[in-house]
């Protein structure tokens, strides 16, 4: 990909920004739009930054303290955005880490991203153009301190925002103080990696104190003074659509309101979040259900065959059945979010104003559903992101934004409102379902001859706002639920892959990982079972079936280092088995091996060894959060967790009846090797949730015999 | 009614129409100390774990009028930044914290569990820390919770050679 | 702190008047019985009806046999790996009273009684039969060496045994089931069986 350079008469000078800045520098126009790329490449899709470019985007102020004020584009929800990107400014910009200040960029500020906070993009994507901006600014104070020191500016040296020559020194807010014109120079070259010292570095997270000791940080935390509290109906029913209501008791209940019937909800308004619950409850509503789904009518929908298919990968022939061929199924369930912090929203609409406090991944788009339902202009609404009480994938639609801002106009006074736990289980936009099929044939030389992967899958970007409808038209395929669906042993001569995309009675959308962990359980299940029946050793049988090419060889490289870190073995002792497998997801390659002992029913896992290569690691700390973090959540999902439909609702509703890995079930040791095979940052969040699943599903094999080939893995 | 407890030090009276007001409600809302959270409601996820009169709490089931005469300690009585708790530098040092919105109710638990059990085995870590973390910083949580015992154990040796 | 919770009071005061009548059980469950029978009870029949009582979910699920509580009317396995512990009460920093109250909580469904706990490792009653169960509730090397009198005061006056007749609602709102006999008539039961000499009917 080609660098992309800041043109200079793009770049944004503002003076005076009141207290909090004298200088604030941005861009105009930075847009890199969506690639629209081939559906092989849709799977290493590597979303690049998307701004607006529409509007002035601040990124950096000088404070009057000498202090950076780096206004993200990009939301924290946990995955360490924040501290990655103080890292990469504080380089370019020479000060240190303690000088720069993260904060949200909100729509006001502009430099918030058109698209989203998802995909495992925010460093990758922002890696070049945040540091040239840095490097940019920095220039141009120094430029500054030069007139004003009367000194040529080669030889002035910077330390911590500090300008010296010689005896002379001047911090960066002096430099910058009353300058009116300003000279942008054109990009400077960046510094070598070597040089830095933030960047590569396990430094500790900048939000890590605000954690600690209970800031009020997140969006459920946000007040607006005199702030009414809403809540908005939700059918029990798959498909339930409202047919009658009577609001007569709920509008005689404490502390009510009001009571606001729209076209597409049903709200009350009260004085405290318990009054507006319980009168919610006294709202005597009746609902329409065209039918009482089940989960098994689901799954039945689900099969290969039933829905529309779209080849993915054609590569020579594909399998004929006979004797010779070995196939298996395997499925996925309904998995739900589960974030911590309920979707949530204040919202204070005013004349012609909004404001919404919000988590949310999509900035702009809450802003411009917000606007277009109360006829708005855009550039009134104004969205101020908090930090994320969790996202994967869960934050990327906020409807209820909508909602608390056509509640808050009807009466008048800021509302704030988020769901119930049940809420958040029924109405979830679930991960959804997934059927796979392989089948394969091996040579009489016992390597892959032909492999076949038709999946099928509720719909993950089809359907959502994220993605114009017109997108799957271009693409064909669902490029959500394909991730991982690709078959990325490039050396079996004869590969095919079909997606089959089927529509659900209900919401599925982006979960951490989307197609991931269910394709590569499937995939990477198969491939352990056509090594054992070629009896060769996994590790390498995969690696004999990887192309020569970059992305083969890093795939290799964590393959072999998974697999000599972690001293893997074949063959059970003292009652552990281990497990292999790997996966590639946006381009990051990722291989985990699993020490797992079987206690009574229960699948036990001891150990992971997780070796990724993610490319520049610009917080290497982090990027080993992440894989402790989705080893952990991957084991969730792959021996716990799913969501049935009972009766017409999806079920059950809460932690607990939604079994989920606690403490008891994490491992006690996980061990990450990072590796790093491209000179760029590349994806960190998502591909670590990928190999687990597989890798306990092979083990399991390895200790009982038995090939467990649906999630949630149970021997029982 | 008016009920009347200590929280994280000083004493509050409250005056509250429902006595059975989950005392979340009335740390969060009226207090307006935020730090304790909602995940559930239903005493499922641990995320509003408080201390009452030293006890481990899921103050989303706990009605404020059993609050009388109690101590109830928050996640900003436990430590400040200039003096944090041994759990608190724990958690610190082990980078615990992704999304960070569950912390404080399992830095909650785990100052309660210290108080019992000075010197956890995994085993009890494992029975009595069982609040949800949904970015599943377990991991680390429970390095953190061994190391916070050791700060426990080191701050509390020299004192008793004094005394 | 003190002036700033001066000011907030006026907005709290009308911000949490909460209505009382919702997430409260609404409808009973009793089987239908007829009162003028009760008066007529043999011993057998007391014992019965004592026994209907006894061995439903609401009590065995505090009575299990193999250290873990048990919830709900489909008798589960406790969520989140909770035990028995040392003294009934759980473990030791995360134990009953973590979530259980003297009092049902109708916000959050879980359910509480004064002395909230499980019934001790000597009085387990899941899986055994009514003859074994009232061997056991008899037994003072196992019902924690109470008299026939102590007992008949536990089965009828102890707030933990009544509470299996206001259980609340569970974590979705729902009323959980009451036992298959109304409380009144449970205790004339009782009383009844203890008055006949406590017979325990033969297999």
């Amino acid at each position: 990909m080609a660098k992309k350079r800041i043109s200079r008469r793009k770049f944004l000078v503002r003076g005076g920004l009141g207290a909090l800045g004298v200088l604030a520098v941005g861009t105009y126009a930075f847009r890199n739009p969506l690639r629209r790329s081939i559906l092989e490449m849709a799977n290493s899709i590597d979303l690049p930054y998307s701004g607006s470019g529409m509007e002035p985007m601040v990124w950096f102020e000088v404070t009057q303290e000498n202090n950076i004020l780096l206004h993200s584009p990009k939301v924290e929800m946990g995955q360490g955005t924040f501290t990655s990107l103080a890292q990469m400014a504080a380089d370019e910009l020479e000060v240190s880490l303690a000088q720069i200040q993260v904060v949200h960029a909100t729509t006001a500020t502009g430099s918030i991203d058109a698209l989203s906070t998802g995909g495992s993009t925010s460093v990758s994507g922002l890696w070049q153009p945040l540091r040239e901006l840095a490097a940019t600014m920095r220039e141009m104070i120094k430029g500054e301190a030069a007139k004003k020191m009367a000194i040529d500016s080669t030889n002035l040296q910077i330390e911590n925002g500090i300008i010296t020559a010689g005896d002379i020194s001047m911090t960066y807010a002096e430099a910058v103080a009353n300058v009116s014109e300003w000279e942008i120079p054109d990009t400077p070259t960046l510094k070598d990696i070597k040089e830095y010292k933030f960047v590569g570095k396990p430094l500790p997270r900048i939000d890590l104190e605000a954690k600690v000791f209970g800031d009020p940080i997140f969006g459920m935390d946000v007040e607006m003074p005199d702030m009414l509290y809403g809540a908005v109906v939700r059918p029990d029913k798959i498909g339930a659509a409202m047919a009658s209501v009577d609001s007569t008791k709920a509008e005689t209940m404490p502390g009510v309101v009001k009571v606001i019937q729209e076209d597409d909800f049903v709200g009350v308004v009260a004085r405290s979040l318990l009054e507006a619950e319980n009168a919610k409850e006294a709202l005597e509503i009746e609902w329409n259900v065209s039918k009482d789904w089940q989960t098994a009518a689901i799954v039945e929908m689900l099969k290969v065959g039933n829905g529309n298919p779209m080849i993915l990968q054609k590569k020579g022939g594909g399998v004929e059945d006979g004797e010779d061929t070995i196939s298996l199924e395997f499925s996925s369930p309904i998995g739900a979010h589960a974030q911590l912090e309920p979707n949530g929203v204040v919202a204070s609409v005013e004349g012609d104003k909004a404001i919404i406090k919000i988590s949310t991944q999509v900035v702009g788009i809450t802003r411009k559903e917000v606007a277009d339902r109360l006829d708005l202009d855009v550039e009134n609404v104004n969205v101020i992101p908090t930090y994320l009480g969790g996202g994967f994938g869960r934050r990327l639609h906020t409807p209820h934004a909508v909602q608390a801002a056509v509640m808050s106009k009807a009466v008048g006074r800021p509302v704030k409102y988020f769901f119930t736990r049940k809420e958040e289980f029924q109405h979830d936009m679930f991960r959804p379902p997934t059927h796979h099929m392989l089948k394969g044939k091996l040579t009489q030389e016992g390597t892959i001859d032909t492999i076949q992967h038709d999946f099928s899958s509720g719909g993950v970007a089809i359907g959502s706002v994220l993605l114009p409808s017109a997108a799957h038209a271009i693409l064909g395929a669902d490029i959500g639920a394909i991730r991982g669906g690709f078959c990325q042993y490039g050396a079996i001569p004869n590969i095919r892959t079909v997606t089959w995309h089927v529509d659900l009675p209900f919401a599925t959308s982006w979960w951490r990982s989307l197609g991931l962990l269910a394709n590569t359980f499937a995939w990477e299940s198969f491939m352990d079972e056509l090594a054992m029946k070629a009896g060769r050793n996994p590790v390498e049988f995969r690696l004999a079936h990887i192309q020569d090419d970059q992305a083969g060889a890093r795939l290799k490289s964590v393959i072999k280092a998974a697999a000599e870190r972690s001293g893997y073995h074949d063959t059970p002792q003292n009652g552990r088995a281990m497990g292999f497998a790997a996966s590639t997801d946006a381009g990051t390659p990722c291989a985990q091996v699993v020490e797992v002992s079987i206690e009574g029913d229960e699948i036990k896992v001891h150990k992971v060894t997780c070796a990724m290569d993610p490319g520049i690691a610009v917080n290497p700390d982090q990027v080993r959060a992440q894989c402790e973090g989705a080893i952990i959540m991957g084991m969730s999902a792959s021996l716990f967790e799913k969501m049935e439909v009972v009766d017409g609702s999806l079920t059950p509703t809460i932690y607990g009846p939604y079994e989920m890995a606690l403490m008891r079930h994490a491992p006690k040791e996980i061990d990450v090797v990072l590796l790093q095979g491209i000179d760029k940052p590349g994806p960190v969040g998502e591909p670590p949730l990928g190999p687990i699943g597989a890798a306990i599903a092979n083990a399991v094999f390895r200790l009982t015999g038995k090939r467990l080939t649906a999630m949630p893995l149970k021997l029982s | 009614m008016n009920i009347t407890f200590h929280i994280n030090g000083s004493s509050q009276t409250v005056a509250i129409a429902d006595e059975n007001t989950p005392l979340l409600w009335v740390v969060r809302d009226l207090l307006n100390l935020k730090g304790t959270k909602f995940g559930c409601g239903k005493a499922a996820c641990g995320a509003c774990t408080l201390h009452v009169d030293g006890e481990a709490v899921r103050s989303c089931s706990y009605a404020i009028k059993f609050a009388e005469g109690k101590h109830v300690t928050t996640i900003e009585g436990l430590g400040t930044k200039e003096s944090p708790h041994p759990v608190q530098q724990a958690w610190i040092a082990e980078i615990v914290p992704q999304c960070g919105y569950c912390q404080p109710g399992f830095m909650m638990a785990t100052a309660a569990l210290l108080e019992k059990i000075p010197n956890p085995t995994d085993e009890d870590i494992d029975r009595n820390i069982i609040n949800v973390c949904r970015c599943a910083t377990y991991y680390r949580m429970r390095k953190a919770i061994h190391r916070a015992a050791e700060l426990n154990a080191a701050n509390v040796e020299p004192e008793s050679e004094n005394s | 702190m003190k002036t700033k919770l001066a000011l907030l009071f006026p907005l709290f005061l009308g911000a949490v008047i909460i209505s009382a009548t919702t997430n409260t059980p609404t409808t009973s469950n009793y089987m239908e019985v007829s009162p003028s029978e009760d008066m007529e009870l043999t011993s057998e029949e007391a014992f019965d009806k004592m026994m209907d009582v006894l061995t439903h979910q609401r009590c065995v699920n505090c009575h299990p046999s193999d250290n873990i509580p048990k919830q709900g009317d489909d008798s589960h396995p406790h969520y989140f790996g909770i035990e028995r512990g040392e003294e009934n009460l759980g473990y030791q920093a995360t134990n009953c009273a973590t979530c259980h109250q003297a009092e049902n909580n109708p916000y959050s469904g879980v359910p509480g009684a004064p002395e909230w706990s499980l019934a001790p490792h000597t009085m387990r009653w899941e899986g055994l039969s009514r003859i074994e169960i009232a061997e056991s509730m008899m037994d003072p090397e196992r019902n924690g060496g109470r008299t026939p009198e102590e007992t008949l005061h536990h089965l009828t006056e102890h707030e933990l045994v009544l509470w299996a007749w206001k259980p609340g609602v569970d974590a979705n709102g729902q009323s959980q089931e009451l036992p298959p006999v109304s409380k009144e008539d449970y205790i004339a039961a009782v009383k009844k069986w203890f008055e006949a000499g406590h017979v325990i009917p033969t297999e």
